[in-house]
Order: structure tokens, then sequence, then C-alpha cells
């Protein structure tokens, strides 16, 4: 049953993943923006990712005949994740976010030491978390700049999604536990809330012709 | 330092002066547009030609004077670019 289940949180990821890329895909078509294109790939990748860890669970379901997903799949999935992570995170320029305290920075290097010396699939699971709390962090400090009342949702969003891989992560220690189910339901609910203010994005393509873009 | 805007954003500003003026009266003059969008005159002559070649916006003779009033497919542009804008903005980001 929980088999079942992660199969179908990953295929809803891939879904929630793929309509968000697109809608965000519109966005760079109708403006050009840059920002918009790297909103695209992470979506994207994001929703790949997941449809990579689902292939995975199907292939090993359905040709192979095991229970568990072979790891390397696992890995590779959430690897694609990372990506689309590490471009929502760094569509943000470097501000706040690290310390300028020489202590409280090499506190912050602590937790990479300590996963390091674990496989790979926790090391990739450790580089999402700390992208997506980047990631989050500045989509609060906008939101408490005042820019913009819907940067909570996609805050709370990239939360969710860092709170879920730290949920995952945890339960590698714990593998008999129902922990990765909890995590794939809160990196849903995660893209959910992500997806709140991309929903209102229109669907109708303008372009500029080539000449006015390169000439202003 | 300042910030520097993106070539959509100046758009984005031009069309928007253009569509409040278009409410009021028959159009925005050159000047107008160079003071209120905050743009140089010698780039603003290119983008209004620009624009007007891509139908976004509509050259007017008023008063023996050039003015420029925001089109139909104008205004559906200045729509989506502020959509999009506010959706970039949602993740703290500029467009």
């Amino acid at each position: 049953m929980e088999f079942l289940l992660e199969n179908i949180l990953n295929l809803v990821g891939f879904a929630v993943g793929l309509v968000i890329g697109i809608f965000a895909y519109i966005g760079y078509q109708n403006t050009g923006s840059p920002v918009l294109f790297r909103l695209t790939l992470a979506f994207f990748a994001i929703s790949i990712g997941f449809g990579v860890i689902w292939s995975g669970y199907m292939i090993n379901t359905f040709y192979l005949d095991e229970d568990s997903i072979n790891r390397g799949i696992q890995a590779l999935g959430l690897g694609i994740q990372t990506i689309g992570y590490f471009f929502i995170a760094f569509s943000h320029t470097i501000k706040s976010f690290f310390p300028k305290s020489r202590y409280f920075r090499s506190i912050g290097m602590l937790p990479l030491f300590f996963l390091s010396i674990m496989n790979i699939e926790h090391i990739i699971r450790s580089f999402s978390f700390i992208l997506l709390v980047y990631g989050a962090i500045e989509t609060f400090v906008s939101f408490f700049e005042g820019k913009q009342k819907a940067a909570l949702a996609v805050g709370t969003g990239l939360s969710l999604l860092a709170f879920g891989e730290f949920i995952a992560w945890y339960s590698l220690i714990f593998p008999e536990s129902s922990l990765y189910s909890i995590s794939i339901i809160i990196k849903i609910a995660g893209l959910i809330s992500l997806f709140i203010p991309v929903s209102k994005l229109p669907l109708r393509k303008i372009k500029l012709d080539d000449d006015f873009e390169d000439d202003t | 330092m300042g910030i520097y805007r993106t070539q959509i954003e100046i758009v984005g500003d031009i069309l928007d002066v253009t569509q409040n003026n278009t409410l009021d009266n028959d159009g925005a003059s050159v000047t107008h547009i160079i003071r209120r969008a905050n743009v140089s005159h010698g780039r603003v002559s290119k983008i209004l030609k620009n624009l007007v070649s891509q139908g976004l916006l509509e050259q007017v003779n008023y008063d023996r004077m050039n003015k420029y009033k925001i089109s139909m497919p104008g205004r559906e542009f200045l729509q989506a670019y502020k959509t999009f804008s506010n959706f970039v903005d949602d993740f703290g980001l500029t467009i």
C-alpha cells in the first residue's frame, strides 16, 4: 500500500511541476524574461525529477518485480529535482542569507560535513534542502518588504518542499517508518502552494520581433 | 547604486503611460512619454517606432502634434506583462 501511495504521489508531483513549468514557459514566451526562463527550467527539472522516480517505481514493479526502487534511479531523480531547486534559489541575488560572522559561517557549514560521509542520496537531499531553505528565506524577505502577498504562498511552498526533503532524509534513518510517504505528501503540498500564484497567468502568447529585442 | 530596468520593464512603462493618457485625451506626446516613462530622447523614438510597427501603439496627429495611443493588442500585452511581472514578484524576483 505504501509502495502504491509513493507511486501516486510521485506522479502527482510530476504533473504539478509540469503544469507550473508550462505556465512559466508561457510567461517566458510572452515577455522573453530570463527570470521566467529560469523558473521554467526549475519547474521542468522538478517535474522530470519526480517523473524519473515514478518511472523507477513503475519499472521495478512491472518489469523487475521488486518492491523497492533502484537506488541509482532514485538518486538520479533527486539530482534532477535539485537542479530545479538550484534555479529557484539562484534566481535570487545573494543578499542577506549568509551570515557575516566567521563563527556563524563555520557553524552553518557543519551539516555539510556531517552529511558528506553518507551516501550520494543523502548529499543530494542535503543540497536540495539548503537550496530550498535559501529560496524560501529570500522569498519571505521579499514578502516582508511588502512586494506581493502571494509571495507568502511561494515562500510557504518552498518551505514545505524543504521540510519534505528534510523528512525524506530523516526517513533513511528509519526506513521502516512512513516518513518517506509523509515527506512526499509535504512536498506535494509545497508544489500546490507554489501553484497558487502561477495559476493566475494568462495563456495567450504575444511576441515581440527580434529587431525590437535587439535594439532596445 | 541605481537599479537598471530591463527592456521589458521599459516597454511596460511606456505602454502604461500611453494607456493612462489614452483614457483621458487623445494620446501621449513624446515629451510626456520621455518624462513619465523616464526614457532618454535618443532611445524613445526607436522604441516607439517598434511599438507602432508591432501594433501595440497607434500614432495619431492631434493638434499638429504626433501623439501615441495604446491599441487593443497593446492593452492586452500590458495586462499580460503586469500579470507576469506580479508572478515573478511573487517569487521575490524582478521580471
